[in-house]
């Protein structure tokens, strides 16, 4: 990697889920929070603001987002003010423009917060948000949202690979589990026994509701800084050692082979190899589980396991504490909850705490060095990948 | 493309690729379709005025779903387009597609439906490949419930007006 060494040092979420409250206000509500779990950060040191939010127009009926995000949390950046928006990765994309900004010299000291405000009094006009994420006048006329189109990927790799309901009833009870330590996760009360899940109604067959990541509201913020800076705010920060994204498609007819994603493969294979690393060395990932099949699906283009045995790699808890590394431990957004703009900081915020050692032990990844966040958006048109380090680059 | 070009409607030449064994009746118009602020209607709109592959449109009226190719470099588009993404280049010219194709993938919305479609539920969709061409169409699936649907499954494309006499396509299964 080239540029400045650029450290991660603090982030908090809000709490996920169906929540009275703005969007505007969940921009105030995580600035402070920031502050709070920053406690050595000057609003006047932040020079640039990312700002990570998939549909606030859809969604709150807000453009314009940057500056009122900014406003709202009490910040007047003098260098970068952006809103980043990827669809399920917005957040991914604010923490990669802020570390590409810092690496360049172009900001010291950058905010990157994700805010998705989910809930609407209409729940068809939420889905009808969710249906403009797909190609809009080809696909979405037939009804293209995300549950039918990784339902064909979960029913593509059954076929396949004889992947069963089990498994991915293995990826979201342990999720659900690690929720259950997450206080600020939408499912944190809320307990999925393997039986239970697999009882609970299809939502598009063959996934049912606890396959599904739920859109909930919530918003995240983490402070990113040049390398050198790092000291003044932590002493134990997340360096980001890596970074890589990969697209080849968007409308659904060029999806290609549904039971494989390639495309992680390549991203995560430029970001580990700017880390000096392979897919064995990881300690941890936050990987995007917006439906269990997904994590399965990641599992095999991460490398962890060959092609086809996502499946047996779930049900064999090979991603869980006690595993060959542990996957989720945030919770997922299965157990999280998924509001688009805010998981890729949560997901984040949740590496960091790792490195500290300051999650709950039921989710704590044994002495972890190495950290690897994917976030994939729309019907997989686009893979991200950051990797992250304990240490910073020699 | 750049904001001055002009719109070079009719231009592009006509070009059969497909054989077209069977005449299918085109289907009876749905339920007339309650008017939907734009922003909340998935379906595009159609006419000359507001798109340059108005032909499209037109051809589906016909009962023929066509898509662009590049005599160039013979890529065939999907969805129809004004410049090939391979070569970049802007004389396409209109083929229709095979009629009939079988299922890759499928699922059902059981829940969930965006504005206007919560009534269809439950409603199947699919991932279809058709026969002699190198595309796999996402569509709904029509004639036979879900539940009792299989990959591999025969279908053939049916346009139909969605209820305001704008026209989109489907899939049917044969048989």
């Amino acid at each position: 990697m080239s540029g400045r060494p650029v450290a991660l040092v603090g982030g908090t979420t809000t709490p996920f889920g169906v929540r009275p409250t703005t969007w505007a206000e969940m921009a105030q509500e995580v600035g402070a929070a920031l502050f709070r779990a920053v406690p050595a950060l000057r609003a006047e040191d932040v020079d640039s603001l990312f700002v990570g939010a998939a549909e606030p127009e859809r969604f709150a009926f807000q453009s314009h987002v940057a500056p009122l995000a900014a406003e709202q949390m009490g910040l007047a950046p003098r260098r970068i003010l952006q809103r980043t928006e990827l669809a399920c990765a917005s957040g991914q994309s604010a923490i990669r423009s802020a570390y590409a900004a810092i690496a360049v010299g172009l900001s010291d000291v950058a905010v990157a917060v994700g805010i998705e405000k989910m809930n609407l009094p209409s729940m068809a006009e939420a889905n009808s948000a969710m249906g403009c994420v797909m190609d809009r006048p080809w696909d979405g006329p037939h009804g293209a949202t995300a549950p039918p189109f990784f339902a064909m990927v979960a029913q593509r790799h059954m076929l396949e690979f004889g992947t069963t309901p089990e498994a991915l009833a293995s990826v979201s009870e342990k999720n659900h589990r690690f929720a259950n330590s997450n206080p600020h996760a939408q499912f944190y009360s809320k307990r999925f026994a393997r039986d239970k899940l697999l009882g609970l109604p299809l939502v598009a067959p063959p996934l049912r509701l606890g396959d599904c990541s739920s859109m909930p509201d919530g918003a995240a913020a983490v402070v990113l800084v040049a390398g050198d800076r790092a000291a003044q705010y932590t002493d134990a920060p997340a360096w980001v050692r890596g970074s890589g994204q990969f697209s080849n498609f968007h409308n659904l007819a060029h999806a290609g082979s549904l039971s494989e994603w390639p495309g992680l493969a390549r991203a995560a294979r430029e970001a580990m190899g700017q880390a000096g690393i392979e897919a064995r060395d990881l300690d941890l990932a936050e990987v995007h589980d917006c439906f269990s099949i997904s994590e399965i699906l990641e599992y095999e283009a991460l490398g962890l396991c060959g092609r086809g045995e996502g499946g047996r790699f779930a049900t064999d808890g090979r991603g869980d504490v006690g595993g060959d590394l542990v996957v989720n431990p945030r919770g997922g957004l299965l157990g999280c909850g998924h509001p688009l703009g805010a998981t890729g900081i949560a997901q984040a915020v949740e590496i960091q705490a790792q490195f500290a050692h300051a999650v709950p032990p039921s989710r704590q990844a044994p002495a972890p060095n190495w950290a690897l966040v994917h976030n994939l958006s729309g019907s997989a048109n686009v893979h991200s990948v950051m990797v992250y380090g304990r240490e910073a680059a020699a | 493309m750049s904001a001055g070009v002009r719109p070079r409607r009719g231009t592009m030449p006509e070009e059969r690729v497909a054989s077209r064994p069977e005449v299918v009746a085109p289907p009876a118009p749905s339920e007339p379709r309650p008017k939907r602020p734009f922003l909340l209607d998935f379906v595009p709109l159609e006419g000359p005025d507001q798109t340059r592959l108005a032909r499209f449109f037109e051809r589906l009226r016909e009962g023929r779903l066509a898509t662009t190719r590049c005599p160039r470099d013979g890529e065939l588009h999907w969805p129809p387009r004004l410049a090939c993404p391979k070569c970049h280049q802007e004389e396409l010219v209109w083929v229709d597609l095979p009629e009939q194709g079988r299922i890759y993938a499928f699922s059902a919305v059981l829940g969930g439906a965006p504005l206007g479609m919560e009534s269809d539920v439950p409603f199947a969709v699919g991932l279809v490949d058709l026969d002699g061409a190198p595309l796999r169409l996402f569509g709904r699936i029509e004639g036979r419930p879900w539940s009792e649907l299989r990959i591999g499954d025969r279908v053939r494309v049916e346009p139909y007006d969605v209820g305001d006499g704008r026209y989109f396509y489907r899939f049917r299964v044969v048989g």
